[in-house]
């Protein structure tokens, strides 16, 4: 107990010491704490540029489709499949989807298209491409030939709100599926793959047009935990029949899998950089106030204080240093993301999107919050604080009471 | 020594030229057979895939190697579906929507009309004796194969072509084509000679693709005239449009 008592007084004697060092330690941890939550922004962003904008969380589709996209692998259980996903625990929404790749013209300008049939309804509990429209209205639940397409593809073709496009592809029964569309609205997502190839048409109509009455390419599932996506797909995949599979993003997106699973390794790296100055930093501060007391444990060791009692003590002391810095910094490194989750900063005036690993980054800074954020950093900053209190707690406890004595 | 060097020089200069040139005007020869100076026929298309087969009924008309119109007949769903070739580029008009679409660049290796014909096929098939070069791979008594390979600036499709041609009457009877890597894609039979005019052409093609053996594409001309009455006029869009 009087080693507490020592530990805070000494903490209190050399205010301004002990000070700098806390101020150190919550700059480094809170910082950490910020950047790691812009990075968890940046991923949170990439996947669901990937995932909300296109593809879900999940996709449920005839076998051997997802890998070719070959038009005639259809499949007709859209009941059964929506039915048995609504009932998995994290299951947000379902999309059953028709998908045409055919060629979209407006006067003589005519570029090829990825056209998505879909329900209105049923799509905006998936994908977001509704929240992200620039001009004009997404589609009706009973609209027929509306189109609502990427604003990169409609500068292509010179096309604008009210615009009738023909659309003409292949159909299912080989003939030449074609009809007019008239634009209803534009969205820009960031994606280059989407909003310079990418449309949405009613599925009925699709399914008309490109004479496959009743038919689906797949259905697209969100989840409320996307991380949860690989364990859900399983399980889904086990209530299905055998005629179906289930892929989830991890498996539409490898390369998006491994930068998310690589992000663990990456945090643990650049704390342990970060920390590693820090760290640095505490050593001096304790060394010198080690040094500075020389006499002092002189005193206590010549008062018949154990050595190990004296290393103790200045354990002790970081410790607390550790403890406090760890509080203050993980409270202000809260209210630093919370700052950047709703404020954040605006880059599009100096970089545009870039698409990295299948998904896009947005010219924004902003950050999310996530539990891994916080108690890692704080963590390491307690084991960096004792662990920088060793040195100095050990040459403390080597001192030789005379020799400290005579110091001055 | 001087004089025999000169007639060897002189002998080389000659013929080897002169063997190729042969070549290339055999191809030629062959090619031109179908297309004459003018044309009008009348073709059944059928296409037979893994997921579906359909039969068309078609009207064409050609001028030259560059002019080329052609008109669905039947079914009556795609009545009026017609296709415009003038040099490089190929339109389709759409009676549905009213509208002509020129097929962009990206396109020009996509299925014409559904088949196992491609819109380049429309484009540079006819073209394919400036294109590449021939050399003759063997002769029988029957035939003569020779082997085309593009000539080194030629913006071409194929890595290699290789035609069988009857010497008899200077028909195609098998076309082979390449990819770059020397792989067979597809092949061209030819059959049922039959006398038109003044020359013996086959009335059947068959187009078969290697990746799906299963399915190919038969064109079957039912009727075929040359040197018909059309002009370059006759070769527009705003005539691609018009029902007959």
């Amino acid at each position: 107990m009087i080693l507490w008592k020592l530990a805070f007084r000494n903490l209190r004697r050399n205010r301004r010491r002990t000070l700098l060092t806390l101020a150190a330690m919550v700059a480094s941890s809170s910082l950490l704490i910020l950047s790691l939550g812009v990075f968890s922004g940046m991923f949170v962003d990439m996947l669901a540029s990937v995932t909300e904008q296109y593809s879900g969380h999940m996709v449920v589709a005839g076998k051997g489709y997802l890998d070719r996209r070959e038009m005639h692998a259809t499949m007709d259980q859209a009941q059964a499949v929506t039915e048995q996903a609504s009932r998995l625990e994290t299951f947000r929404g379902a999309s059953p989807r028709l998908r045409s790749f055919g060629l979209l013209s407006l006067g003589d300008r005519t570029q090829p298209a990825e056209v998505l049939g879909i329900d209105p309804t049923r799509e905006i509990q998936v994908t977001q491409l509704h929240r992200k429209l620039v001009d004009g209205r997404y589609l009706d639940p009973d609209e027929d030939h509306g189109i609502v397409l990427g604003v990169g593809l409609a500068r292509k073709l010179r096309a604008e709100i009210g615009s009738e496009l023909v659309f003409v592809t292949q159909a299912a029964d080989g003939s030449i599926g074609n009809d007019l569309m008239t634009v209803r609205g534009l969205f820009d997502t960031g994606s280059v793959a989407n909003d310079n190839g990418l449309a949405l048409v009613p599925l009925h109509w699709l399914q008309e047009t490109i004479a496959l009455p009743d038919q689906l390419h797949e259905v697209a599932i969100t989840l409320k935990d996307p991380l949860q996506a690989k364990p859900t797909a399983a399980v889904l995949a086990g209530r299905l029949d055998d005629r179906l599979e289930v892929r989830d993003w991890g498996q539409m997106l490898p390369e998006m899998a491994e930068v998310i699973a690589s992000y663990g390794a990456s945090t643990l790296i650049l704390s342990m950089i970060l920390y590693a100055a820090a760290g640095l930093g505490i050593v001096n501060t304790l060394y010198m106030s080690v040094m500075e007391r020389t006499q002092e444990f002189g005193v206590l060791l010549a008062m018949g204080l154990h050595p190990a009692q004296v290393r103790r003590l200045v354990l002790l002391e970081s410790t607390v240093l550790g403890v406090l810095a760890m509080v203050l910094g993980a409270t202000l490194g809260f209210f630093l993301t919370l700052w950047m989750k709703t404020v954040g900063i605006d880059l599009s005036g100096s970089i545009s999107s870039i698409t990295y690993a299948g998904g896009t980054i947005l010219p924004r800074l902003h950050a999310e919050f996530e539990f891994r954020n916080f108690w890692l950093p704080s963590l390491l900053l307690l084991v960096t604080a004792v662990l920088a209190g060793w040195l100095p707690a050990r040459r403390a406890a080597r001192l030789q009471p005379v020799e400290a004595l005579r110091e001055d | 020594m001087k004089a025999i060097f000169q007639i060897l020089l002189l002998f080389f200069l000659t013929t080897v030229p002169a063997l190729a040139l042969d070549m290339q005007q055999l191809v030629r020869e062959v090619e031109q057979q179908y297309w004459g100076v003018s044309s009008r026929a009348r073709v059944t298309m059928e296409v037979r895939t893994a997921n579906w087969q359909r039969s068309l009924e078609m009207e064409s008309w050609s001028l030259g190697r560059e002019r080329f119109i052609t008109r669905i007949l039947k079914p009556a769903k795609e009545k009026g579906v017609a296709t415009l070739k003038v040099d490089n580029e190929v339109w389709n008009y759409l009676p549905k929507v009213d509208r002509t679409m020129k097929i962009p660049p990206s396109m020009m290796g996509g299925a014409w009309m559904g088949s196992h014909i491609t819109n380049d096929d429309l484009v540079k098939g006819n073209k394919i004796d400036e294109e590449y070069s021939f050399t003759l791979l063997e002769e029988t008594e029957e035939y003569w194969r020779v082997e085309g390979i593009p000539k080194p600036d030629a913006a071409v499709v194929w890595g290699k072509i290789i035609y069988q041609i009857h010497k008899a009457t200077r028909t195609p009877q098998v076309v082979e084509y390449f990819d770059e890597e020397g792989i067979r894609v597809r092949r061209t039979l030819f059959d049922q000679l039959t006398p038109i005019g003044d020359r013996i052409l086959p009335m059947r093609m068959e187009v078969i693709p290697d990746d799906t053996p299963e399915e190919k594409t038969v064109m079957l001309y039912r009727q075929i005239q040359f040197d018909v009455d059309v002009d370059e006029s006759f070769f527009s869009l705003r005539r691609l449009k018009v029902r007959r």
